[in-house]
């Protein structure tokens, strides 16, 4: 049953938090003289941390839809709400080291954070088409500003440029895609509308509503050939900014796409785990192509890119297509290979940010040409860096090998072997562009061969992000139960 | 598989919407067309000028607004909207009791705080 108002409130706590540090920011910033100091970024480091404990103790239990049916609060929410929360704990730790963003107003960068991670919660749990959109909006708009807020330089004015028109663009067709499907099927709810589809069979303006809203997902989780914005925005926005937009609004549109598609077009047959399609839809072959043109397409311009920010964009378009795998074959088990590869990705992939914030602090820039030698100017930070480089390949002793492991297993299993093939190569490819930085950080000469410091806090927050790399390497089952428990899904 | 329809069913009520459809397209498109390829063309200086009431044009139409007609245009919605909301709220305040107050509260309390930060910031300042 729906909950009412009142009675959902509890269910909201970490929103609660979060919407309330933005306010504290906003008044903070009124009231404050020195708009420049750090204080905002602790405010925000502690609002985000009581989200983190309000969504871990929040009232257990079955899931329920509260708000009258807008919002879910099950485990996947949950699940989605600590990812994104620990996604931008550490991007507010890498803004207060940045040198991009030493100068600037802090509390409104922080603002526009805490909004995005809001609508990421509601991303990752709605389930009424309308709140979805709005959450999609939520997301998107405090996004277009983060990617242009180093006011003045050209690139990130450009990048928030691209964002927006793209952006429009996308949410445009999808919500023309949810018109149609409220028009077929006379309602909002999300179960409701997998119901009625259910019922009726196939027809044009149901493939056309599916493969509108497919834009605006597709958008989000950066999928070839709705990828053009990304590179750009990425070299563009502020580092931090974009170490955040590689792993938060991706999660979330990931989330959105599995609980919505999961909902709308299918349902889980209890005896074989997989899921019976409600539409003639040819599903599992659409998604398996959109997953092999994502990661080749990633891979293959990946390899040509000389600026370090470039290149993780790249190599994050084609961890999207990884992640994908997990949704062609419609069953839980690649659902939470999904899961388990967005927990390993998270560290892996801030951590690997995390190293280029620090050098391009010292070095004022981001191409592989600035990491030569980084091997005697800062060893930590080399020898980290190649860890993070080595699990986003998918090399055995890191986590990113059982990721991958785990997505390639659910491919296998079912019978869809060239995917696999096309992965398999894949990871070969993305091993010769993590490889080049690796090769200009330990075997090329520095053209300035002076120390590089890694800050304390830095030097902590490294430590933290690549123990789980290591750690989830060897000893994977607890966050693989705590993926596979979340996937139970509102569904009713 | 597949979800296309095999064969063509005038039956469906959206068959006329099609037929509209691409009578409306044709004759758009058709009439550029015609008036293009049978209009007579005299070009001269005259007619290649910005048409302005008749009057010559004064200044480029390309013209560069401040930025400040925006930021107001965008406060402008933010209020206006909050008005829409008040105004159901204050004919059902009575049924809707200590419960509607309190979130109505919530409501105005966030906007204000966005007005208090327009405020400081200098946006409703026009220099």
């Amino acid at each position: 049953m729906f909950l009412g108002n009142l009675a959902s409130l509890r269910y909201f706590l970490p929103e609660f938090a979060v919407t309330a540090t933005i306010l504290l920011l906003v008044v903070l910033h009124v009231v404050t003289k020195s708009p420049k100091s750090t204080g905002s970024g602790f405010l925000s480091l502690l609002g985000v941390g009581a989200a983190i404990l309000l969504a871990g103790v929040s009232p257990a239990g079955a899931g329920r839809s509260i708000f009258e049916g807008m919002v879910a609060y099950d485990g996947f929410a949950v699940f989605f709400k600590v990812l994104t929360s620990l996604a931008t704990l550490v991007v507010i730790f890498m803004s207060m080291d940045s040198r991009d963003l030493a100068g600037r107003s802090q509390a409104e960068y922080y603002i526009f954070l805490l909004s995005t991670l809001l609508g990421m919660f509601l991303l990752s749990s709605a389930t009424d088409i309308v709140m979805l959109y709005l959450a999609l909006e939520l997301v998107s708009i405090p996004s277009y500003l983060l990617a242009g807020y180093l006011k003045g330089q050209e690139q990130s004015t450009e990048a928030a440029m691209k964002y927006v028109v793209y952006g429009a663009t996308a949410s445009g067709v999808m919500i023309y895609g949810f018109s149609l499907l409220f028009g077929l099927t006379g309602s909002t709810q999300v179960a409701e509308i997998g119901r009625s589809l259910a019922a009726g069979k196939a027809t044009l303006p149901m493939l056309l509503a599916a493969v509108m809203v497919a834009v605006g997902f597709g958008y989000k989780i950066a999928a070839v050939p709705f990828h053009m914005w990304s590179p750009d925005v990425y070299e563009g926005a502020p580092t931090p900014a974009t170490a955040f937009f590689s792993i938060g609004p991706k999660a979330a549109g990931f989330a959105v796409l599995i609980r919505f598609y999961f909902t709308v077009f299918a349902a889980e047959d209890p005896g074989t785990g997989l899921w019976r399609l409600t539409s003639a839809v040819d599903w599992p072959f659409l998604f398996a192509a959109l997953s092999a043109l994502t990661m080749t397409v990633g891979n293959l311009v990946a390899v040509k890119q000389n600026n370090v920010k470039r290149l993780l964009a790249y190599s994050s378009i084609a961890h999207a297509g990884y992640m994908l795998m997990g949704f062609v074959l419609l069953s839980s088990a690649g659902i939470e290979a999904i899961l388990f590869y967005l927990v390993v990705y998270l560290f892996m992939n801030l951590g690997a940010f995390y190293v280029v914030v620090v050098v391009s602090n010292a070095t004022r820039g981001e191409e592989i040409s600035d990491f030569m030698g980084l091997g005697s100017r800062a060893p930590f930070a080399a020898v980290v860096l190649s860890i993070f480089l080595f699990a986003l390949t998918g090399i055995p002793p890191f986590s990113g090998f059982i990721g991958k492991v785990y997505l390639f297993a659910e491919v296998i299993h079912r019978g869809v072997y060239w995917l696999a093939i096309v992965a398999a190569l894949n990871s070969v490819v993305s091993l010769y562009y993590y490889a080049r930085i690796v090769r200009a950080m330990f075997l090329e000469e520095p053209k300035d061969a002076s120390a590089i410091p890694v800050p304390a806090v830095s030097f902590a927050m490294l430590v933290l992000l690549a123990a789980p790399t290591l750690i989830l390497g060897v000893y994977w089952e607890p966050v693989a139960r705590i993926a596979a428990d979340s996937v139970r899904m509102l569904t009713f | 598989m597949g979800g296309f329809p095999a064969t063509v069913d005038f039956s469906n009520p959206y068959f006329a919407v099609l037929v509209l459809l691409a009578i409306a397209l044709a004759m758009s498109v058709g009439f550029v067309l015609l008036s293009q390829a049978l209009g007579p063309k005299r070009y001269d200086r005259i007619k290649y000028s910005v048409y302005e009431c008749g009057v010559d044009p004064l200044t480029p139409a390309a013209v560069r607004v401040s930025v400040k007609f925006y930021l107001l245009a965008i406060l402008f919605i933010l209020f206006d909207l909050e008005v829409t909301f008040l105004y159901p709220w204050a004919v059902l305040f009575r049924s809707l009791g200590l419960f509607g107050f309190i979130e109505m509260a919530v409501f105005v309390g966030i906007l204000l705080v966005g007005l208090v930060y327009a405020w400081k910031k200098g946006a409703l300042e026009w220099q």
